[in-house]
């Protein structure tokens, strides 16, 4: 287990990290969030031992993280990490060495991922050659190719097409059910949202938000309701609890307080000619912002 | 972690050898130092004026200055046959032919005219088309000038021993007043006056190479996040130490090939048979070394050798350690090559002080200059060979380039640590004094 207890680490009188704990058990995939310069990438430094912390501690199974343990985790990072003068295999050769794994063990690992991501022929290209989307990949698998027991993902889905986006998330779901430990940081809440179990929102250091994302979701009261047909906008804004009404493409969406205003909206639009009600929970995306913007106004 | 180590450190020396740049500069640079090494050989190989043989028609109205004219001339430009390809050829023609033929024919040769002379025993004409070069004016003097006096203690009664006395070369006894002085030192000096130049300028090119190399490879994992990948697995330290012995590696591996280049120069000179000024310099410095090694006493080329190469050694290690430093400093090639400069100029200061100790004798200031770490690698051989440095100099010159080392090590790993992960410019030397405390 992954335990992060009570960490802070500030750059001269800015505070990075303040007072940051969480824990992270085999198989979670666990998704910290936050805006720019929250302290996401100073958390991952802290986690993998490239800087100390100011307090706190961070173990891995128990053990405080160093050069011991640091061939266990693996690490993806936001912007790109790889060295574009090697050819893809040089590239995993280089990393999965120092990752403490022998030159055949990685050859073998290696032929099996680039099969799964389908870029079997660009072994032996220089990493300059490939594109974007194919770079990202090369950088994925030199993350997860010592089967890492911690993985660490700062935006993996950067520069990839939904296709490949699918492919990405069925290989983190594998590993996660295999036990590895794996942290997510993504703006894209939907990514967050589709197979994170556990979240953690980060605003300037503090944290803001966190725990179980299914219990977040119910505890955040306020709901949207889909409304497709001709009703009258008027007599809906004026309902109490009725926070507003957007419109997106031929729907209405209703936002409200909680889950005791939808009788109120249904009574209202019963007599209108309406071809869809549904009721469904905030996104993460709304629970984000509306944390991130409390915390500012805070 | 020492296996990363090797690994680290084969891989970066793999970067900078499996290049074909590597493989395009080094067949550059066995050309370059293959022709220089026969430059002569080559000049001649594409001709030029200098091929044209010249005559110079000897008019001898004295009836016996010719024969000696032409041993002595033959005498004097045998050392420089390559560039001066004059032949005497006495000649009775009159002499207006002979001028026609200089203006009309073969306009590089040259009429000697001689005559009797009551006063001067003889006096000469040289007659030339067009204006004569200094060097070959200097040689048709000198050999005249040689020839008259050779003639004219032959036609004074000065009996044969004394005559000969006066032909046999002047027995020279050196003798050298201070007690550590030694002739054979004198000769190692002139013999390694030679030399040493030889070294220094390599060792300069060099040091410029390693600090470029190393300055760059830092600077190319930096311009990606790949440094995070290698620092969480490797510590800074033996990613440091990685990167200064892959350079020396690499910077001592270029050395044997530059002395490769050079031998196999050297051997096809000997196959074409080469011999020029080049050559007979050579020569001159290969017979002076005999000499000295004759005489049995190469005990102190036998300390100078060692002590200039284990300083350069050391000093290529202060180098590689400075430039990793000044290189997880900047963010960018570009920075780092500004960074560079200052220590391209102190290597700079110790080569021209180097060039010239042996003009200011006893200078104070270069002797204290030639204790300091990075210039002591050029300067303290200098001394050392002029006599200004003894062996205790030379033990202070390598003390304070081991402390510089460590300092280096101890204080330097501080900021490479902190360096190597700074992608930001600013507040730079503020984060570096930080990361000192």
């Amino acid at each position: 287990m992954l335990s992060v207890n009570c960490v802070s680490k500030s750059y001269d009188k800015v505070l990075a990290v303040d007072n940051l704990s969480f824990s992270v058990k085999p198989g979670d995939i666990f998704g910290l969030l936050g805006l720019n310069g929250a302290g996401k990438t100073t958390t991952f430094r802290m986690i993998l031992g490239l800087i100390e912390p100011d307090s706190g501690s961070i173990t891995l199974n128990g053990e405080k993280i160093d050069y011991s343990v640091t061939n266990k985790i693996g690490f993806l990072t936001e912007e790109r990490s790889l060295l574009v003068k090697m050819t893809v295999l040089e590239q995993c050769l280089f990393y999965g060495t120092l990752k403490g794994m022998s030159r055949d063990s990685i050859i073998t690992k290696l032929d099996i991922l680039l099969e799964r991501f389908g870029i079997s022929d660009y072994k032996n290209r220089k990493i300059k050659e490939l594109s974007k989307g194919n770079q990202q990949k090369v950088q994925f698998i030199t993350a997860i190719i010592n089967d890492p027991v911690l993985l660490i993902l700062d935006e993996p889905f950067s520069g990839l097409d939904p296709v490949n986006v699918e492919l990405f998330k069925s290989v983190i779901v594998e590993l996660s059910k295999k036990g590895s430990m794996i942290i997510f940081s993504s703006h894209r809440m939907e990514h967050v949202e589709l197979f994170c179990q556990k979240i953690l929102i980060l605003v300037k250091g503090r944290t803001v938000l966190s725990g179980d994302l299914n219990k977040i979701k119910k505890n955040y009261e306020r709901m949207n309701i889909f409304i497709k047909g001709d009703i009258d906008i008027d007599k809906l804004s004026k309902i109490d609890g009725v926070l507003g009404i957007s419109h997106n493409n031929d729907e209405y969406v209703v936002n409200i307080k909680n889950d005791s205003i939808i009788n109120s909206v249904f009574k209202a639009i019963s007599k209108c000619n309406v071809t869809k009600f549904v009721v469904n929970e905030a996104s993460l995306n709304e629970i984000f912002l509306a944390s991130v913007g409390e915390a500012y106004e805070g | 972690m020492k296996d990363k180590l090797k690994y680290l450190t084969w891989v970066s020396l793999k970067r900078k050898i499996s290049t074909k740049w590597f493989l395009i500069v080094n067949i550059l640079l066995c050309l370059a130092i293959t022709c220089i090494v026969n430059i002569d050989s080559l000049i001649k190989f594409f001709g030029g004026d200098f091929n044209d043989k010249r005559v110079i028609y000897v008019v001898d109205n004295t009836g016996f200055f010719y024969d000696k004219f032409k041993v002595n001339f033959e005498s004097l430009v045998s050392n420089i046959d390559d560039f001066s390809n004059f032949s005497v050829v006495a000649d009775d023609r009159d002499i207006s032919l002979l001028e026609d033929e200089l203006k009309n024919e073969n306009k590089n040769n040259l009429i000697l005219v001689v005559n009797n002379d009551p006063n001067n025993l003889i006096n000469c004409d040289v007659i030339s088309n067009h204006y004569v070069e200094l060097i070959d004016l200097q040689l048709i003097t000198s050999s005249i000038n040689n020839t008259k006096v050779e003639l004219a203690i032959a036609n004074s009664s000065i009996p044969v021993d004394v005559l000969n006395s006066i032909y046999d070369d002047v027995s020279i006894n050196r003798v050298i007043l201070e007690s550590d002085k030694s002739l054979h030192d004198e000769n190692i000096t002139i013999v390694m006056n030679t030399i040493f130049p030889i070294f220094i300028l390599p060792f300069f090119m060099l040091t410029i190479i390693l600090i470029q190399m190393i300055g760059a490879e830092v600077n190319d994992e930096k311009s990606t996040r790949g440094m995070e990948i290698i620092i969480s697995n490797v510590s800074p330290s033996v990613h440091f130490a990685s990167k200064v012995i892959a350079g020396n590696l690499f910077v001592i591996g270029q050395t044997i090939l530059l002395i490769i280049y050079c031998l196999l120069g050297l051997g096809i000179r000997k196959l074409i048979g080469g011999d020029s000024i080049v050559n007979g310099v050579i020569d001159q410095v290969m017979t002076s070394a005999n000499d000295v090694i004759a005489t049995g006493i190469g005990s102190q080329i036998m300390y100078i050798l060692p002590v200039t190469i284990l300083l350069m050694l050391i000093t290529f290690i202060s180098y590689s350690l400075l430039a990793g430093i000044l290189a997880s400093m900047t963010t960018n090639t570009e920075d780092f090559q500004q960074l560079q400069t200052p220590i391209i100029v102190v290597s700079l200061v110790g080569y021209y002080l180097a060039m010239m100790a042996n003009v200011f004798k006893g200078s104070l200031f270069i002797k204290f200059i030639a204790y300091i770490p990075l210039i002591s690698s050029i300067l303290t051989p200098s001394l050392l060979i002029l006599g200004q440095f003894n062996l205790f100099d030379v033990i202070i010159s390598f003390l304070l380039v081991i402390l510089f080392n460590y300092l280096l090590i101890k204080y330097g790993l501080k900021i490479y640590k902190v360096g190597i992960l700074n992608y930001s410019s600013k507040d730079l030397w503020k984060k570096m004094f930080k990361a000192l405390k």
